[in-house]
């Protein structure tokens, strides 16, 4: 027996707002997280465009209990967990009576801690090393941390698949609830900004090519050059849809399906919008709908100038000639590439789209290359036809993942 | 709460610090030799310990033919190696099989760790201009996983699953799962890491590294032994494995995942997620205390781990955990970190198959905190049709593993 997954809070980190009310203002206004990066570390890089939480403040989340333990990523996975919590109304005492589980996604753990770990032991010697630090070079310790500030003493795991870990671990931790394992879950993403992750980047030439102030990554526009990496922690709290029920849990939305391929000829620059489409048709036949039935699309688009047009091509393909009736949007033009958490804070922007009727659009998005194939993709924030009910939340990651997860209103 | 369709395995491949591939592995591992010595991979001379398990002689051009052994790193190489002998121990030919619903589960604590420690190397010597593409193409944890799938031509689910050195038995329950439900018709699923030196430095600064010997629930236990390794099982549903005549080890007859939510590096006083896990696993498998007829431990020879995890076993066992007999292959091979309980898993799927025990080797004395029976230093005749595989990791994760008979 498959059981209904509900969704029943939602808690978000970034740099547009910490509410997923908040961040969806934001996201229909038009705003930018991302800003110039400033720092000597950073001088000499092609792009100096970033979306760096500098106003995160742990503190303000996370109160009676020292923070020290605790690295940058694990204080932003803990703090989206307060907001999640808080937000579907689990208090310190109910979550004491039931075994919660969580399952984050995530590309890098924290980069920053295993690189600072390791190099103080270089520098100074393997006997200054710090074992706080070591606690937190492993690659599940933001689930740990997190678990142990909020008492989740369910199944706690750790997805890693690049840039679609989020949607990776919300599929995950869906199948925990349909399947009897747990009955509630919280489940998304993060990663942090740091100079090692945007150093590698920028070495790979994955990153747009923006020095100046309001240069930025537009997806799917024919200019784009690359990303803008950023930052977030993203949370949702998912539960058995009776047990949400008989608590009295506000229900905020449905997983109905999700879906996952890989396309093992990525090294060879090959396949990418087949494995895209097979996730999306995977997740469409887990919903038992057919693709004509998703009403609007949150895409992975991140600015890439391969990938975002190998996931044009994906769903054009998925809607059979009928893309252009589906309204898609990127949030990445404004939030700029999360990783991890990017799955995640689309799935939380989703819901907050099909319960308030406006799909925000993708900021700066002119012109695309000719050979796109033809999408209604949104210039602007997009106002919902009545009765649009079902949304896509698309992730493609930089080699070969592909997930999509399909969000119901209720 | 049952899962829709067995899943079974049919196909085991290992790399290990004593032996590579099931035979040779096998035949070290009941005869209780070591893999353990001095580090070789970095210089340990301003260390206070020097041991390590690491794989001698490795040669990637013997499994990775499409892609270039050159282009990836360690774990991964190790990871496409086991995956390989899992394939072929298998007998599953490619071609008969819908690649685009077989996928890669994998298991690990550090990913691909020598692609940072290069970056760091280049930082502390001025010299970040030598950082280059390989670092974010090679590095990040997941393209493990995707590199087994690269390898092999699977387009199906492909993850990484990053649970320390517990993740080997997740990498499998999340492969189970995708296959019960009928999401995949092949996974292989597993654990991989390489001899890390960063892992090294942390756990010699904990204090947990052995001096000289690992010697598991022993009382003058002094510490673990970091090493490397990879291993993959091949599962299948047992409908299809019987349809193509597949030899079949064993079944996956549940599992059991949870965390203490208590310290990052220790496990809890009482084994309180431990216990749980361990309920969790027998629950979904149906089975009682008594039906288990042996323990693969977690058993990393560090003072706590040891003693913790024997109290874990008597509460969720009660009286009949001194009937069980308990042995930590750790001792011969080190911690082979997120490689660990998926080597251990196949050895649980050995000893069902075989009705042979491994030992604990370097056990003298015992500790009267723990006082099971842990097969002393040889190997034991023993019929196992239910075996259950611990494993424990940072962040106060637990899981534990029943594999039993597959009764056709």
């Amino acid at each position: 027996m498959k059981r209904r997954v509900a969704i029943t809070g939602m808690g978000v980190i970034s740099s547009l707002g910490n509410s997923s009310a908040e961040l969806h203002s934001a996201l229909c206004k038009g705003d930018t997280g991302l800003h110039k990066i400033e720092g000597e570390a950073f001088h000499g890089f092609q792009c100096r465009q970033g979306g760096h939480l500098l106003s995160f403040q742990p503190e303000t989340f996370l109160q009676g209990k020292p923070l020290r333990s605790l690295d940058r990523t694990g204080r932003m996975v803990a703090a989206a967990a307060t907001l999640a919590l808080a937000n579907s109304g689990w208090s310190r005492e109910t979550l004491s009576q039931r075994d919660v589980g969580l399952v984050l996604g995530t590309m890098f753990g924290s980069v920053h801690t295993i690189s600072e770990f390791d190099r103080r032991a270089l520098v100074e010697g393997p006997a200054y090393a710090s074992p706080l630090d070591f606690a937190n070079t492993v690659i599940n310790a933001a689930a740990g941390q997190a678990a142990i500030w909020h008492n989740l003493r369910g199944i706690n795991s750790t997805i890693a698949c690049g840039a679609a870990s989020g949607l990776a671990a919300l599929s995950y931790a869906a199948d925990l609830i349909r399947y009897g394992r747990q009955t509630a879950v919280l489940a998304g993403g993060a990663d942090e900004f740091c100079f090692e992750s945007f150093c590698g980047f920028e070495r790979a030439g994955l990153l747009c090519a923006a020095a100046e102030d309001g240069e930025f990554a537009i997806p799917f526009d024919a200019r784009r050059n690359g990303f803008a990496l950023a930052e977030a922690a993203a949370l949702l709290v998912l539960e058995e849809w009776e047990a949400a029920q008989a608590r009295g849990a506000r229900i905020l939305g449905e997983i109905v399906g999700h879906g996952s391929a890989y396309n093992p000829m990525r090294r060879r620059q090959n396949g990418g919008s087949n494995a895209i489409a097979r996730a999306i048709r995977a997740a469409t036949k887990d919903a038992e709908i057919s693709p004509g039935e998703i009403d609007c699309v949150s895409a992975s688009a991140n600015g890439s100038a391969v990938i975002d047009k190998e996931e044009a091509v994906a769903l054009n393909a998925v809607f059979n000639g009928k893309g252009s009736q589906i309204p898609v949007t990127s949030i990445k033009s404004m939030l700029g590439e999360t990783l991890g958490a990017s799955g995640a804070v689309q799935a939380i922007d989703l819901i907050e789209s099909l319960s308030n009727g406006v799909l925000p659009g993708c900021l700066g998005l002119d012109k695309t290359e000719a050979d796109m194939p033809d999408l209604d993709l949104c210039r602007g924030p997009r106002k919902l036809q009545a009765g649009c009910g079902l949304g896509l939340a698309n992730s493609v990651g930089f080699d070969g993942h592909a997930c999509a997860l399909l969000i119901a209103r209720t | 709460m049952s899962r829709q369709a067995t899943v079974v395995v049919t196909g085991l491949g290992m790399l290990t610090p004593i032996g590579t591939g099931r035979e040779q592995f096998w035949s070290a591992l009941v005869e209780g030799r070591s893999g353990i010595g001095p580090v070789k991979s970095f210089d340990t001379s301003n260390y206070s310990v020097h041991l390590g398990a690491e794989i001698e002689g490795f040669r990637p051009q013997d499994y990775v033919s499409e892609l270039a052994p050159e282009s990836i790193g360690r774990s991964s190489q190790l990871a496409i190696a086991a995956a390989r002998l899992a394939l072929s121990d298998a007998s599953l030919d490619l071609n008969k099989i819908d690649l685009e619903r077989a996928g890669v589960c994998v298991g690990t604590t550090s990913g691909e760790p020598h692609f940072i420690e290069r970056f760091d190397d280049h930082y502390v010597q001025g010299n970040l201009a030598n950082v280059g593409q390989e670092f974010i193409t090679r590095y990040p944890c997941h393209v493990v996983a995707g590199h087994v799938a690269g390898e092999l031509g699977f387009g199906g689910e492909t993850m990484m699953i990053a649970t320390a050195c517990a993740a080997g038995n997740y990498a499998i329950a999340r492969a189970c799962d995708l296959l019960s439900a009928g999401k995949a018709e092949a996974m292989l699923a597993g654990g991989a890491d390489s001899f890390s030196r960063i892992t090294y430095t942390g756990f010699a600064r904990l204090g947990a590294i052995a001096p000289e010997v690992c010697q598991p629930f022993d009382r003058k236990r002094k510490g673990m032994v970091p090493g490397e390794g990879a291993a993959m099982l091949l599962l299948e549903t047992k409908e299809q494995a019987i349809a193509r005549g597949a030899r079949i080890y064993c079944e996956i007859g549940g599992y059991g995942l949870s965390c203490d939510a208590h310290h990052m590096t220790a496990a809890h006083p009482e084994g309180q997620g431990a216990v749980r896990a361990m309920r969790m696993a027998l629950e979904q498998s149906g089975m009682t205390p008594e039906d288990v007829d042996y323990i693969s431990a977690h058993g990393t020879g560090t003072p706590t781990n040891d003693r913790l995890e024997t109290i874990a076993v008597k509460r969720t066992f009660g009286s009949q955990a001194y009937k069980i007999p308990i042995s930590s292959v750790k001792s011969m091979l080190g911690h082979t970190m997120g490689a660990a309980s998926a080597i251990e898993a196949a050895v649980c799927a050995l000893t069902i198959e075989r009705g042979e025990i491994p030992p604990t080797m370097n056990w003298h004395e015992q500790d009267p905190e723990c006082d099971l029976d842990y097969v002393p230093n040889v190997a034991r005749r023993h019929k196992v049709r239910v075996a259950m595989n611990n494993a424990y990791a940072f962040g106060g994760t637990n899981s534990s593993l029943v594999l039993r008979e597959c009764m056709a």
